[in-house]
């Protein structure tokens, strides 16, 4: 077996047909986590033993003839906003340093379903929110391509996983941007699905109308493989919605699309990207034509200029309402105090990092009486016009193409003492979460500085399988990520 | 001039629907005297992470119920988080509903003496209730609080909050409705309707209007725990502000607690403020659309409402206005009557054998009417005997006393209480009528002599043949069986 790392297609063939074991595949996984991790600080938790029994158990699957799924024995991560049934969830916070969840969420059940192996639990922006994976209880998070800087966030573990080869697969969860921002940082493919394609039970909530889980992965068909095997309709997650998706791994190995026309966004044209980010906008715009795409141009000035704005009042709201619950009382942190009030400020404010208050202040506030009606009223009344303006958009564009960030990963620090600079990180990916549509950062190529560059394809809702098509064309074309060299021993 | 008062008041009945799972999750509701905590999940203790899905039973039992108040069922309705810091309450939000309710704009009439008032309903809508706190200390005291333990097992269970308009004026009134209302959910298996054991909560919402133009302040009044509790609390919170009033006081918009042991009403706060809730629609459940065929089938699942029996029971079968109140008060009761109609017994004497005998047999035995040896055709076919004057009522109460307490069936409890079938006439009655007769002389004697002149030892004698007969012929029949063998005797002497 090589010591580069395998994706997850071959891995799973390798081990359905016996030619490695997936005790094999998974221990190399775990060393690779075991050499980088001082240096990455991806993982809050590592599973050694419980992935080694677990790969043990899919080997004897296969030894018995039965089916071990579709990611037999590969080794994945999942960030740590996603419960797993006696094993610690934390969501990168004090609040919940040491709560083991009694269940499992539905994506972990369906990954583990498929023969998949969970090596470990992502370090994660506290309740994912932020966009550089700083703000940890745990720490921070390194970029594997360059570790003084930020891997992005708030899945930034995530990222780093898959960007250092510990796994070819890593979960995370994206509610302005937190799958494929980070993906853009660390040099990999992330896909938020439409919102309602996976199921959120088990996933600890952030910004309800807005959360989704999605893929992190080193190649378009892995990304497919797993979109496969977590997408569907739950009756546990009452906005999930049933499937009706094609097999998005056709998708991926005959990616036809010929006649797709793609949408490049006008108001991104104009000197607000970096230039190589840029330049990868033209060139993936160059890739798609020669398979025979059609080019349009559309327009989303209301999405960029109104979309931070209503996404800041939003998400903010929905957090301080999902997060009002940690009170001390049933898990999670407890101060002791003489009576609940007590309890409850003491908890919370020894619980819960800046960030996360400062998002719970601002979500109070905008829904308090006398001012729902001027911020969250209003920004209710502002996503419609952005979903509109996405409908209008996709009347003459199947797919649109624009960036996913505006610059290279940030070192670390950079944003300490500017928070608002550091949500303008997610000007390009939120407004897609705002409007519930599938989005994607694709890989593009890495820089001479080994920085990389990656577009965004965005599509209409449940039409996910067109990224998937449109990525695997930009793959063919640019190379598909490789493993962090600075990840290499 | 003396100044005079007007009562306003309004009710919130907090209605617990008879489903078997949580409003949210599949967690079992029958959590009355369980191990505290034991009937819980990820959802109702609101475990990060968990997710509702909404229990479509709760939906149609608040549909039922929505729709026998005439309300109008949205066909758009929309979940709410209403917020606050509470230990009973798992995820410090309540998920409610405000902006668009699952019925509005309905009636319900109540009676009063017989007569009819109708009160408008502002709303109804789905709820999830909260858990309990239990308060003690570690030796057992009640008082002297050391610790609170918080029990979730009730925390999920799904209730439906029926808003009524401020249409009543006394206590009396607000009786009427919280009765009323407690008999059409029971009649609609929508809820067991117990006020002592929470399944049915009242709010009551009390304000005066002063002859002088001055309107005092609504108050609100909790923890009224039966029907008692909330006529008392408003008779206190009437007289109270009436007398705040006449001194030239001011009636604040507050919530008080009725204090039972000491019957008084007391302020919670020194001063109201409105507390925010931070309402925002809950945007882990979409909207709840109700399309008409849901509605259509709810509907054709409606029984006969209580006043409409109740009306029909006086117009149609002429019962007195008591006997309809009482018949139509349980709908397991008013259908047992209806059965024993449809089973041959005439509308009179069923209902005054139903309202009787059978409500005294139900007290007596503790059964449930399913569970009664006895069922409405064996009572109907017994009663129409009495009908049509085979069996003495006395009889027949033997007979079904026989069926209700030996559980025996109609032949065989007629069989022991030696009931011949077809009853006693012809030969077998004269045979009794002259035993009777031979065996009381005297009394013969004087009847026959004309000196009875009050009738009294013939209505002994004839006590005397019906018992012999037990009861099996009509008085009729018997009487002229007396006085054919009182004539063969005169024909014997003359």
């Amino acid at each position: 077996m090589s010591r580069e790392p395998m994706d997850a297609a071959a891995i799973a063939s390798a081990v359905a047909g016996r030619e490695c074991s997936a005790v094999e595949v998974v221990s190399a996984s775990l060393e690779r986590i075991d050499a980088q991790e001082p240096r990455l600080n991806a993982l809050i938790t590592v599973l050694e033993d419980q992935a080694l029994e677990r790969a043990a158990f899919i080997d004897g699957q296969v030894a018995s003839g039965n089916d071990p799924g579709p990611l037999a024995g590969v080794p994945v991560v999942v960030k740590d906003n996603l419960c797993t049934r006696g094993i610690r969830t934390t969501c990168g916070s004090r609040m919940l340093e040491n709560w083991k969840p009694p269940y499992d969420a539905a994506v972990v059940e369906k990954l583990e379903g498929a023969g998949a192996v969970i090596v470990g639990k992502s370090n994660m922006d506290e309740f994912a929110m932020g966009s550089s994976s700083e703000h940890s209880r745990f720490g921070p998070v390194s970029n594997p391509r360059d570790p003084s800087r930020v891997p992005g966030g708030s899945s930034g573990g995530s990222a780093a996983s898959v960007a250092a080869g510990y796994v070819p697969i890593a979960l995370g969860s994206d509610t302005g941007g937190s799958i494929r921002q980070p993906a853009a940082f660390c040099g990999v493919h992330g896909l938020k699905p439409t919102y309602g394609a996976v199921s959120r039970w088990g996933l600890i909530a952030f910004a309800s109308s807005l959360d989704q889980v999605g893929p992190l992965s080193r190649s378009v068909v892995d990304a497919a493989l797993t979109m496969d095997v977590i997408s569907g309709c739950d009756p546990r997650d009452s906005t999930s919605k049933g499937g009706g998706f094609p097999r998005f791994i056709e998708g991926a190995l005959n990616p036809y699309v010929k006649g797709t026309r793609i949408g490049i966004v006008r108001e991104f044209r104009e000197g607000v990207l970096e230039q190589p980010l840029a330049k990868a906008i033209e060139d993936a715009a160059l890739a798609l034509g020669e398979s025979g795409c059609a080019m349009a141009e559309v327009s989303l000035e209301e999405s960029v200029t109104f979309g931070l704005p209503c996404y800041y009042i939003i998400s903010p709201a929905e957090a301080s309402s999902n997060l009002a619950r940690f009170d001390g009382t049933r898990y999670g942190l407890r101060m002791d105090a003489q009576d609940f009030v007590s309890q409850l400020l003491l908890t919370r404010g020894a619980g819960f990092g800046d960030e996360v208050k400062r998002r719970i202040l601002t979500g109070s506030f905008v829904l308090s009486s006398g001012y729902y009606d001027a911020f969250y009223a209003t920004a209710l009344k502002v996503r419609k016009k952005i979903c509109a303006e996405f409908d209008r958009a996709f009347t003459s564009a199947d797919v649109i193409l624009m960036p996913a960030v505006s610059s290279f990963p940030f070192k670390k620090g950079n944003f300490d003492d500017d928070p608002v600079g550091m949500y303008k990180s997610d000007l390009f990916t939120l407004p897609v979460n705002l409007a519930g549509l599938p989005g994607m950062t694709v890989f593009t190529g890495l820089e001479r500085s080994g920085l990389p560059t990656s577009v965004q394809l965005v599509a209409p809702r449940w039409q996910d399988q067109r990224l998937i098509k449109c990525a695997a064309v930009i793959e063919k074309k640019f190379g598909r990520p490789p493993v962090a060299c600075g990840g290499c021993i | 001039m003396a100044l005079t008062f007007e009562t306003v008041i309004g009710l919130e009945v907090h209605v617990q629907l008879s489903t078997n799972s949580k409003l949210f999750c599949p967690c079992p509701t029958d959590y009355i005297g369980r191990e505290p905590n034991t009937f819980v999940c990820p959802v109702c203790l609101g475990l990060p992470g968990s997710l509702p899905s909404l229990n479509a039973r709760a939906v149609q039992l608040g549909v039922k119920i929505a729709l026998a108040l005439g309300c109008f069922v949205s066909r758009v309705s929309r979940f709410d988080r209403k917020h606050y810091f509470y230990p009973d309450l798992p995820k410090a939000f309540q998920v409610s509903q405000l902006g668009l309710p699952l019925a509005e704009k309905g009636a319900m009439p109540i009676f009063l003496g017989g007569l009819k008032k109708t009160v408008g309903i502002t709303r109804l809508h789905l709820e999830e209730d909260a858990g309990k706190l239990l308060h003690g200390t570690p030796d057992g005291r009640l008082s002297g609080t050391s610790f609170t333990r918080v029990d979730y097992n009730r925390a999920g269970i799904p209730l439906a909050e029926v808003v009524s308009e401020p249409d009543m004026s006394t206590p009396m009134e607000a009786r009427e409705y919280v009765l009323s209302l407690r008999r059409i959910v029971r009649y609609l298996g929508a809820s067991d309707g117990d006020m002592e054991s929470g399944s049915l909560r009242v709010d009551v919402n009390v304000s005066q209007k002063c002859s002088d133009g001055r309107v005092g302040g609504r108050v609100e009044v909790k923890n009224v725990n039966s029907v008692r509790a909330m006529e008392r609390a408003l008779e206190y919170e009437i007289s109270r502000q009436r007398e705040v009033l006449l001194s030239g006081g001011q009636v604040y918009r507050e919530t008080r607690h009725w204090d039972d042991s000491n019957g008084v009403t007391r302020g919670t706060r020194g001063k109201e403020e409105a507390q925010d809730y931070r309402y925002f629609p809950e945007p882990d459940l979409p909207p709840l659309v109700i399309d008409d065929s849901f509605i259509r089938a709810v509907e054709k699942d409606l029984p006969e409402l209580p006043w409409e029996k109740r009306e029909r029971f006086q117009a149609e079968w002429g019962l007195s206005s008591e006997d309809a109140s009482t018949l139509s008060e349980r709908l397991d009761l008013a259908e047992f009557l209806e059965g024993t109609v449809a089973h041959g017994a005439s509308r009179g004497s069923a209902a005054n054998w139903v309202k009787t005998e059978v409500l005294r047999i139900l007290n007596e035995t503790g059964l449930e009417t399913e569970a009664l040896p006895f069922t409405p055709r064996s009572l109907g076919a017994l009663l129409a005997k009495v009908d049509e004057g085979s069996l003495s009522n006395t009889a027949a109460r033997g007979v079904l006393e026989i069926m209700g307490h030996e559980g025996l069936g109609l032949e065989e409890a007629m069989r022991k209480a030696g009931i011949v079938p077809g009853g006693v006439k012809g030969d077998l009655l004269t045979e009794a009528v002259r035993g009777v007769l031979e065996g009381h002389p005297e009394e013969t004697a004087l009847v026959l002599s004309g000196s009875d002149s009050s009738g009294k030892k013939r209505k002994y004698l004839q006590g005397l043949v019906m018992r012999e007969i037990r009861g099996q012929a009509p008085v009729g029949d018997v009487s002229a069986a007396i006085d054919r063998e009182l004539d063969r005797m005169k024909g014997f002497r003359e």
